[in-house]
């Protein structure tokens, strides 16, 4: 029973981060129909500049979170204006290489910069975690659970109840008309950019202590992120936690009882199974194109 | 008056042949000591193999310079020309016979990992000349190919280290392993498995794992629930080991732990911390081995601000020897230089002492050393004559 | 310029210069074959180009999917690993012989494709782009870990080449011969008919459905052609540099196949080998950058996607088109448009027939149990205010939606299960309210996809199915049916140089290229001037009088009741009047549904609402 309890916890734990970077892809699509390839190098830059804030500078921890992500949120205006609005007009797939393209580049250019040794990262807590019988609730990766769950919640709140995050729901979906109504459409794109972001370098700062940092650590969690987010609904944020959630318990179980080595395949073929069946996915919207 | 007159003559005919013999001379050695002895290397400068690539470089330049600070090779300085292999195969082919393209160049350094030796192994072959490596694939000094000289004990004796270790001196007999899925884990299992079952002994886990696993849950349940009392590791990447680690100590696993050289790097001790207090590990190269290991890491230390690994012991060594057998054969000849490189016996280097043997492999053992609330002791160092 | 009667067979001027730039291409690959084997090139060299020419023809499977079909393929170097290993294992695991081992490698490859685009195109954009990814994991990770069959992650070594071919310099001989080989392959394809279907569905998949192009079927055909091409790249490859580990087939070499070909230019096969050149030469070039030369090769992806949208090759061509405009095809004495056979049979006999229609989205109820009944020979009108559901009525018809209850019979046979482009087959043509022209295409070119699709009346006399200039039956049909709406003369232009008037036209003919027996024209009267509609009458007059059926929806009113012998409306998705302009338009529920409240009969002069 622990054992499959402790399977439970870190499967959540897992999908958490999967989650966390999900909202991020959502975000984005929804706004501008791009899918950003360069999303999980957000968390990767969020994670870099904490260690050069509070390790190499030291700085103290909590101030170095907020120069993160106020520094995060002047990137994503910076990548929204180098990599996404030159190609605003253009169909998806110049967008999607583009963004490609800036994975590469960031990847390597903080490689030149920092160099290529892996760091690591305190947690916020002094305590590790704590066990209840057999079982050990990581504390990182509960707040990283519980950081998540409040993201869903306030972007909930913004999207649903302030003008502003209504207006970038209409730009999302038709962004012809939100400019009609008079909706600066250009504005609520960089806002997007911005705030997604800094839930990415969020993301980075939750993941480091787990994960250490690494050149090459969103990546990784980056493609799993979006079939998270395609088998939770692609866009949507309730689908963004619910596909994340489901993948990391999936992939764990999948691991400690069919092959370890094979781990990553299951993301996988739970996604391919899911495009098969229900592209949608859980609680996406079919969209069906205007003859 | 007369004799002063004819004195003049011959002492400025002297004179001058005397300047025109050291101008000649002088341009001799001027034009020689500007000529110098080429030797290539690929090095991952960029991809997943960057942070090796690093030291794998400043170890081979260390040498390189204190090779011409004290009077270069034959004469001549000795220059190193590194070229990018990208950590990828179609990269270090480039690479190389970007390199072998050269008739300059005199011997190479290879790289160390083995699926990126393996792909350059034609060409290798095809260039006639010494290559130098540092990948631990056991086959890779057993194809046949007589050009490739491994400077780092391979992983047959890393695997025999380690169970002799775990079971003779420690007295552990069951065990599991975890590994890397990749080819140097992989391998490194297998030789593992050879050896214990040598001794009679068979592991209750054998579990590999995909590089840059986020989650070791899964693994480290299935050691705690093998029962095993001992467990031998072969991890590439330091972050897996680090996670690893920490997540065996989180769920109470306290077995002893004998894993390969990458458990002990400066990066590894970093990331997992505690994680890794009280274990053990095999490398080839520990500052405390012998007195040159000492002498290398102090100036290595001094040139570079940062500790020495094993990433660039091997590459310090091989240049080492390379000069050394260059002054021995003195001459350049591709053949001459392999029968020097072979006959080096007794050599002192930071690995170990160099006794090559007919296969090219120098080296037939491994220290072991103990993770001692974060600082690495030297505990013993156990060779194999075969 | 009607001076030349068109012959059956191409001006002798034509077939010489084709046949002379044949001649050319043959005589340089022969010429780069022979460089490669007598030149002693350095090893470095050979592997330099060794790399780039299997690379390029796995890139040009890329241009062949992405470019020509304009589907994502994030997998090529799955494929690719799947040629290279075929390789592997085949000549040192299991004996074979180098040609044997490449073909079963390409035949898997191909085989993995097809099953592969068989369960995933039906999808499109972001969902096929994660299948690829998707598969292109999986194969990785049974790459690196079925060891027993693959020899896991230490690779496969000493693969063999053939013996003859046993020293670098004929073996890289052999893969330049192979790349010229793909390459005019890929050039030669684009002028077949499934080269011209593809692009059809890149260009607007739903008009190429509705003309009769099966785009499924197209687009499996497509990504199963670029896994070939990505199998036999790895082939080569494989036994070029004689070692093969599974580290080397990863997603980020699929990203690498992808950039090359979208450098170059996804369009051309010239594109495909330009985009390989230069992204294997320039990180040799680059080497000097040491550690920053990927970052910014990164960089360079970005700045090309946003200035060079069509890559090198195609900014190249835009450029050199600008200069040298194409010259204007002489159409000569083009042969009247042979559109049906319909002119005999003017009984007036029911010709499609619709029992109960209903589409409805959720809640929303877009079409409500319509009855239609059109009589051959005929133009019948649709109208009805915004939002009533006539397209989404003429979308169900045509079967690009599907109806939630009834049915439609066109001439007896029911076709209310049967896809757009089978619908095609039977007769219908349609023209839409967006223009949905394949932008990339001649205006020629156009129509001659809508007219080499199956023909519905076994009456007519079948065309040969190869086209190009002169080349008789189906260019002279497309032409035909340009001639008929007046534009023959801008036959050899690109679509988007067109007026909106034009391009109109256009799509008309296009959809009377596919020889319909019912043809639907969903608003073309939308904004022409008068001059224009006028003539959209007369044309329309002319197709009832070559025995055409047609359905119109329109705004116009008076152009309605000018060309319409039948008229239908709808309101809020039900039908609310059927039967002559006289008596519907003086319906008391139409006007209302106009204007919201009795109103004496409209008068002539209501314009567009």
């Amino acid at each position: 029973m622990g054992f499959n309890l402790q399977l439970l916890f870190t499967g959540i734990g897992v999908g958490s981060i999967y989650a966390l970077v999900a909202l991020g892809f959502a975000l984005i699509y929804r706004a501008t129909n791009v899918v950003n390839f360069a999303q999980g190098d957000f968390a990767m830059l969020g994670a870099f500049a904490m260690v050069v804030l509070a390790i190499d500078l030291e700085l103290p921890y909590w101030l170095s979170i907020l120069i993160t992500l106020a520094l995060m949120v002047g990137f994503g205006a910076l990548f929204n204006l180098a990599v996404y609005y030159p190609l605003r007009n253009r169909s998806f797939l110049p967008v999607i290489i583009s963004t490609i393209g800036a994975s590469i580049l960031l990847e390597n250019g903080v490689l030149a910069a920092y160099g290529p040794r892996p760091q690591s990262l305190d947690s916020i807590f002094a305590v590790p975690g704590f066990s209840v019988g057999d079982v050990f609730f990581d504390s990182q990766y509960i707040v990283i659970l519980v950081v998540a769950v409040v993201m869903v919640v306030v972007q909930y709140l913004f999207f649903e109840r302030t003008l502003t995050g209504k207006k970038m729901q209409a730009t999302s979906q038709d962004k012809e008309m939100a400019s009609l109504l008079g909706i600066p459409v250009i504005w609520m794109i960089m806002l997007t950019f911005m705030y997604s972001a800094m839930l990415g370098g969020l993301a980075g700062i939750l993941v480091a202590p787990v994960l250490f940092v690494t050149v090459g650590m969103g990546s990784s969690i980056a493609l799993k992120a979006f079939a998270a987010s395609i088998i939770g609904g692609f866009g949507d944020v309730t689908g963004a936690i619910v596909g994340g959630l489901a993948l990391g318990v999936i992939e764990t179980f999948g691991a400690a009882y069919v092959s370890v080595p094979y781990k990553d395949a299951f993301a996988f073929l739970v996604l391919f199974g899911f495009l098969l069946v229900r592209p949608q996915g859980i609680f996406g919207e079919r969209i069906s194109e205007k003859a | 008056m007369g004799h002063r007159g004819n004195a003049k003559g011959p002492v400025i005919i002297k004179s001058g042949l005397f300047m025109l013999a050291a101008a000649v001379g002088l341009a001799a050695f001027a034009a020689q000591a500007a000529d110098p002895i080429k030797v290539g290397m690929v090095a991952p400068l960029t991809g997943p193999g960057a942070e090796s690539g690093r030291f794998q470089t400043q170890g081979a330049k260390l040498a390189a310079d204190e090779v011409n600070k004290a009077g270069g090779v034959l004469g001549r300085p000795l220059e190193l020309v590194i070229e990018d292999d990208q950590t990828t195969n179609p990269g270090v082919v480039l690479a190389f016979s970007k390199l072998a393209g050269n008739a300059e160049f005199v011997a190479f350094l290879g790289p160390i990992r083995s699926t990126q030796i393996h792909a350059m192994a034609p060409d290798a072959l095809r260039v006639g000349k010494p290559v130098l490596i540092g990948g631990t694939d056991p086959v890779l000094t057993h194809m046949g190919n007589p050009w490739f000289f491994r400077f780092r004990p391979h992983d047959v004796y890393s695997a025999r280290v380690i169970a002799d270790y775990g079971a003779k001196t420690l007295g552990k007999k069951k065990w599991a392993i975890v590994h890397s899925t990749d080819a140097f884990g992989t391998n490194g299992m297998k030789n593992l498995v050879e050896s214990l079952k040598g001794m009679g002994i068979e592991p209750v886990l054998v579990q590999g794992y995909p590089n840059n696993s986020q989650d070791f849950t899964p693994v480290a349940l299935a050691v705690k629930q093998s029962g095993a009392d001992v467990m031998g590791t072969y991890m590439t990447f330091e972050p897996d080991q680090g996670i690893f680690a920490k997540q065996l100590r989180q769920l109470g696993v306290t077995l002893t732990w004998v894993g390969s050289p990458t458990t002990v790097t400066t990066t590894a001790l970093k990331l997992a911390g505690p994680a890794l207090y009280g274990s053990y590990a095999v490398v080839d190269f520990n500052k405390d081995s012998s007195g040159a290991a000492k002498a290398f890491a102090a100036k290595y230390e001094a040139a570079y601000k940062s500790a020495p690994d094993i990433f660039a012991s091997w590459s310090y060594d091989a240049v080492h020897v390379l000069a050394r057998a260059i002054g021995e054969a003195k001459s350049l000849e591709p053949e001459k230089l392999r029968q020097a490189i072979l006959a080096v016996k007794g050599y002192a280097g930071a690995e170990g002492t160099y006794n090559f043997d007919h296969n090219g492999d120098r080296l037939h053992g491994y220290n072991i050393v103990k993770n001692n609330n974060g600082t690495v002791v030297f505990d013993k160092h156990i060779d194999f004559d075969d | 310029m009607r001076a030349s009667v068109r012959s059956g067979k191409s001006p002798p001027g034509v077939t010489g210069r084709r046949g002379l730039a044949f001649g050319l291409y043959a005589t340089a690959a022969l010429m780069a074959v022979m460089a490669a084997v007598i030149t002693p090139l350095s090893a470095y060299s050979l592997n330099l180009l060794m790399q780039a020419a299997t690379y390029a023809i796995a890139v040009l499977g890329l241009t062949i999917v992405l470019g020509y079909t304009g589907q994502i393929n994030l997998a090529q170097a799955a494929f690719f690993g799947i040629g290279a290993y075929g390789v592997a294992l085949g000549t040192t695991a299991f004996g074979l012989s180098f040609l044997g081992a490449l073909a079963i490698g390409v035949v898997l490859a191909a085989g993995a494709g097809a099953v592969l685009g068989l369960t995933s195109l039906r999808l499109g954009g972001h969902y096929l782009a994660m299948v690829t990814i998707s598969f292109q994991t999986i194969l990785t990770l049974v790459l690196t870990n079925w060891v027993a069959f693959t020899r896991g992650p230490d690779g496969v070594p000493n693969i063999r080449r053939p013996a003859l071919l046993a020293e670098s310099g004929p073996y890289l001989g052999l893969c330049i011969a192979a790349l010229f080989a793909v390459a005019w392959f890929v050039w030669w394809l684009k002028t077949t008919k499934l080269g011209r279907a593809m692009q059809a569905v890149r260009d607007n998949e739903l008009a190429a459905n509705v003309i009769g192009v099966d785009a499924y079927a197209t687009k499996v055909a497509a990504f199963t052609l670029s896994a070939v091409l990505g199998g036999f790249g790895g082939a080569l490859f494989a036994g070029g540099f004689t070692y093969v580990s599974p580290d080397q087939f990863s997603f980020a070499e699929s990203v690498v196949f992808l950039t090359m070909v979208l450098l170059g230019g996804a369009a051309a096969p010239a594109g495909a080998v330009l985009g390989t050149g230069l992204l294997i030469l320039l990180p040799e070039w680059l080497r000097f950058l040491k550690v920053i030369y990927l970052a910014v090769y990164g960089g360079a992806v970005i700045l090309i996607m946003i200035f060079m949208p069509d890559g090198i090759w195609g900014y190249a061509m835009t450029r050199w088109r600008r200069l040298r405009p194409a010259r204007p095809i002489d159409p000569g004495i083009i042969a009247p448009l042979a559109l049906t056979r319909e002119t005999a049979r003017a009984d007036n006999s029911v010709i499609l027939s619709v029992h109960g229609l209903s589409k409805h989205f959720g809640g929303l109820k877009a079409v409500d149990a319509v009855d239609l009944t059109i009589h051959r020979n005929t133009v019948h009108a649709l109208i009805g205010p915004n939002g009533s559901g006539k397209t989404t009525l003429l979308n169900v018809l045509n079967g690009i939606v599907r109806p939630t209850a009834g049915s439609i019979a066109l001439d007896g046979v029911d076709i209310t299960r049967l896809p757009p482009h089978r619908r095609a087959r039977h007769g219908l043509g349609r023209s839409f309210q967006n223009i949905r022209l394949f932008g990339a295409m001649s205006v020629l070119d156009n129509v001659i996809v809508a007219a080499e699709r199956p023909r519905p009346l076994p009456a007519l006399p079948r065309l040969r199915a190869r086209a190009g200039r002169g080349d008789g039956g189906l260019e002279c049909h497309a032409l035909g049916a340009l001639d008929f709406v007046g534009i023959a003369a801008r036959a050899g232009a690109q679509v988007g140089s067109l007026s909106y008037g034009h391009q109109r036209l256009v799509e008309i003919a296009r959809a009377l290229a596919g020889s319909p027996k019912l043809l639907f024209l969903d608003e073309p009267g939308a904004g022409l001037n008068h001059v224009e509609k006028d003539e959209l009458v007369r044309l329309l007059t002319r197709l009832k009088g070559h025995g055409l059926t047609i359905l119109i929806i329109d705004h116009d009113m008076a152009m309605v009741e000018r060309v319409a012998d039948h008229i239908t409306v709808l309101n809020f998705g039900k039908r609310i009047a059927d039967g002559t302009p006289a008596e519907v338009l003086r319906h008391t529920d139409v006007i209302a549904a106009y204007l919201g409240e009795e109103r004496p009969a409209l008068s002539r002069s209501y314009g567009a609402s």
